[in-house]
């Protein structure tokens, strides 16, 4: 086993995030065999490698690792641990651990399981970096972040609907005992909607600086798709800040529109940066 | 062999062998604790000794030389009590060496208790630990003994499900409550009626730390009784009191509402409570009717944010929780009989080191 190999490491983190879940999802049975620090020990093991991984991949790439959809997957799943690692310092959302954990254990097996999704496109000739400045890369690392943020976003909405229906049928099932608070994980969503919807904000700041200076770099597909997002989830936002959509409705619309963020992700994908001796495609983002 | 056997043994009676009647007649009155231990410790062939004196059970743990100290213990029990022998016969159980290690594992564990798996016995058997240490009634036998059966208590009660769930309905409804607001200080509760119910669960949310709990109900003037209850109450755990006329008017201001009249009409119709969700449409309402006939109208859980129990649902869920610790009672019991001989070979042989 190789572990200066960027690959390995992803597995060993998904296997890891994988037990996590395991035992987050043993602590919520009635054995109840194995104590709560087992499940975010796995969380912190498998963060670290998938970081590794991560880094070791971006130095391979010369960029933040982005130029394939395996790439893309596996740092919108870091971008999800990391939010919840975050959010845990300011809840105690032991299953929200579980749940990410298994969005990443999953999410980050298939990635690697799908050899077409991780094309060597570094290892091709004339490949110089992935991104043409450090403002696109900062771009593309940001609203792939906040796509990461999004994906936690609809975890904490699901998590909320099995609260909610558990309630409904009057079941004390043992998930719903274990699961935070209807208010809570309202609170939580509204929390992390206005992150993500500021990184997105940020990035697409970002992203519009480069569009300005060469508006042929971007596709008007890309352009119009990321737009249709961002006004969608600042729409949200406004309705959930207005009490106009709350409770199961905003739930709903969270998880529908993380699909619908993950299926544009095809529509804002990149090209890699070639050396200027054979004619290439554009460079653009990877947002 | 060990050189010296430690005697140890229990008398006592509990709600598994006397009923509450009989109870009170062997249980100790508080303040003859003092005259009871001065003539126990007195006893011959006695060196050691610990009363556990609860509402549920009397039981004297004592520990001695030679000869088996009970009948004295028993005799001095039944003048000290007033009881005639044949009754305290039929209503006292004996337990002598390991088995009464296991039996104190199994009592301060909680699946001795009446409701299996409370919590509350702990803390009787700790206080009754620490006041006969105060005394200085207890050695190295009964101090082992205690000492190990609080770690098997904690054990149990982390790695066995025998205190999982709420088997209390103001409990019940409080944990139900906290799936929905989290912290029960930030929660607003309306009790409607005062009967035991409301006062239970006013009681279990005051304990929770709800700062805001308050109390109406239909009173008659002509009844001081009636009159008086829910201000009684509310004083009882420092919450404030409403108009019965006027409460409606201010449902929208309570995230939990507890209904317990007794009143032949619905008091809460659909519109009132569509009203007041209408005032505060993304925060959830619980409400919670225990009446019969019931109090509030049926088709309010179809609005959003509104959760409506009744009092079969509450009752329901505490006995699940209660099948559900009964189930685990065989598991934890196997695990404390081993712990228990474990504890007992240490008392036999207390040179060689725990395995």
């Amino acid at each position: 086993m190789d572990f200066n190999d960027a690959r390995t490491l992803l597995w060993i983190a998904s296997t890891l995030y994988g037990g996590a879940l395991l035992a987050g999802l043993a602590l919520a049975s009635k054995e109840r065999k194995l104590p709560a620090l087992v499940s975010f020990c796995l969380i912190l093991f498998a963060y670290s490698s998938h970081t590794r991984g991560l880094y070791l991949r971006g130095l391979e790439v010369h960029g933040c690792p982005l130029g394939n959809g395996m790439e893309r997957i596996q740092f919108i799943l870091w971008s999800v641990v990391t939010g919840y690692l975050i959010m845990r310092i300011l809840f105690r959302l032991n299953l929200l651990g579980s749940f990410a954990a298994g969005l990443a254990g999953v999410g980050g097996a298939l990635s690697l399981l799908s050899p077409g999704l991780d094309s060597g496109y570094w290892l091709e000739p004339g490949y110089r970096r992935l991104f043409s400045g450090p403002w696109i890369e900062l771009h593309a690392s940001v609203a792939i972040f906040s796509y990461g943020l999004f994906a936690l976003l609809a975890v904490v909405s699901v998590m909320y609907m099995v609260q909610q229906k558990s309630l409904q049928i009057k079941r004390t099932g043992a998930l719903g005992a274990h699961l935070p608070s209807i208010n809570q994980l309202e609170t939580a969503s509204q929390r992390l909607l206005l992150v993500g919807v500021i990184f997105l904000t940020a990035s697409i700041v970002v992203g519009s600086m480069h569009w300005t200076r060469s508006p042929d770099s971007v596709s008007s597909v890309k352009l119009w798709v990321t737009i249709g997002l961002w006004i969608a989830y600042c729409g949200l936002w406004y309705l959930h800040f207005r009490q106009r959509l709350y409770g199961k409705k905003f739930a709903k619309a969270c998880v529908a529109l993380f699909v619908l963020a993950i299926l544009s992700l095809g529509f804002v994908r990149s090209a890699p940066e070639r050396q200027e001796t054979a004619p290439q495609p554009s460079v653009e983002d990877a947002s | 062999m060990p050189a010296e056997e430690p005697n140890l043994f229990l008398l006592g009676s509990s709600h598994r062998v006397a009923s509450l009647e009989e109870r009170e007649k062997i249980s100790l009155p508080a303040d003859s604790i003092d005259d009871f231990y001065k003539g126990l410790q007195e006893l011959p062939g006695l060196k050691e000794s610990l009363v556990l004196n609860t509402c549920n059970r009397t039981e004297i743990y004592v520990s001695g030389n030679g000869s088996p100290p009970l009948d004295p213990v028993r005799e001095y029990l039944m003048n000290f009590r007033g009881l005639d022998n044949a009754f305290l016969e039929k209503h006292t159980y004996r337990r002598q060496g390991e088995a009464v290690v296991k039996h104190a594992l199994e009592v301060t564990s909680g699946i001795d208790s009446q409701m299996v798996g409370e919590t509350e016995i702990l803390g009787q058997v700790k206080d009754a630990y620490d006041d006969a240490l105060n005394r200085e009634s207890t050695g190295k036998v009964l101090n082992r003994v205690f000492q190990k059966s609080f770690q098997a208590a904690k054990w149990a009660r982390t790695h066995t499900g025998i205190s999982r769930g709420q088997v209390n309905l103001g409990n019940v409804i409080c944990e139900l409550a906290r799936r929905i607001y989290g912290e029960m200080k930030d929660c607003r509760f309306l009790a409607v009626g005062s009967g035991e119910v409301a006062e239970m669960t006013v009681e279990a949310f005051s304990s929770r730390g709800s700062q805001a709990i308050t109390i109406t109900g239909r009173t008659f003037d002509w009844c001081p009784l009636s009159r008086n209850k829910p201000s009684e109450l509310a004083e009882k755990v420092g919450g404030f009191t409403l108009g019965f006329d006027s409460f409606k008017e201010s449902l929208h201001l309570f995230d939990v509402v507890l209904c317990s009249t007794a009143g032949t009409d619905p008091i809460l119709p659909y519109e009132t409570v569509r009203k007041a969700i209408a005032k505060r449409p993304a925060r959830p309402l619980f409400l919670i009717d225990v009446s019969m006939p019931r109090d509030v109208d049926q088709s309010v859980s179809n609005l959003e944010s509104v959760y409506l129990y009744n009092l079969d649902d509450v009752s329901s869920i505490a006995n699940e929780n209660l099948k559900s610790r009964q189930a685990e009672v065989a598991k934890c019991r196997e695990a404390l009989e081993q712990k228990a001989g474990q504890i007992w070979n240490q008392l036999l042989f207390p040179s060689k080191p725990p395995a």
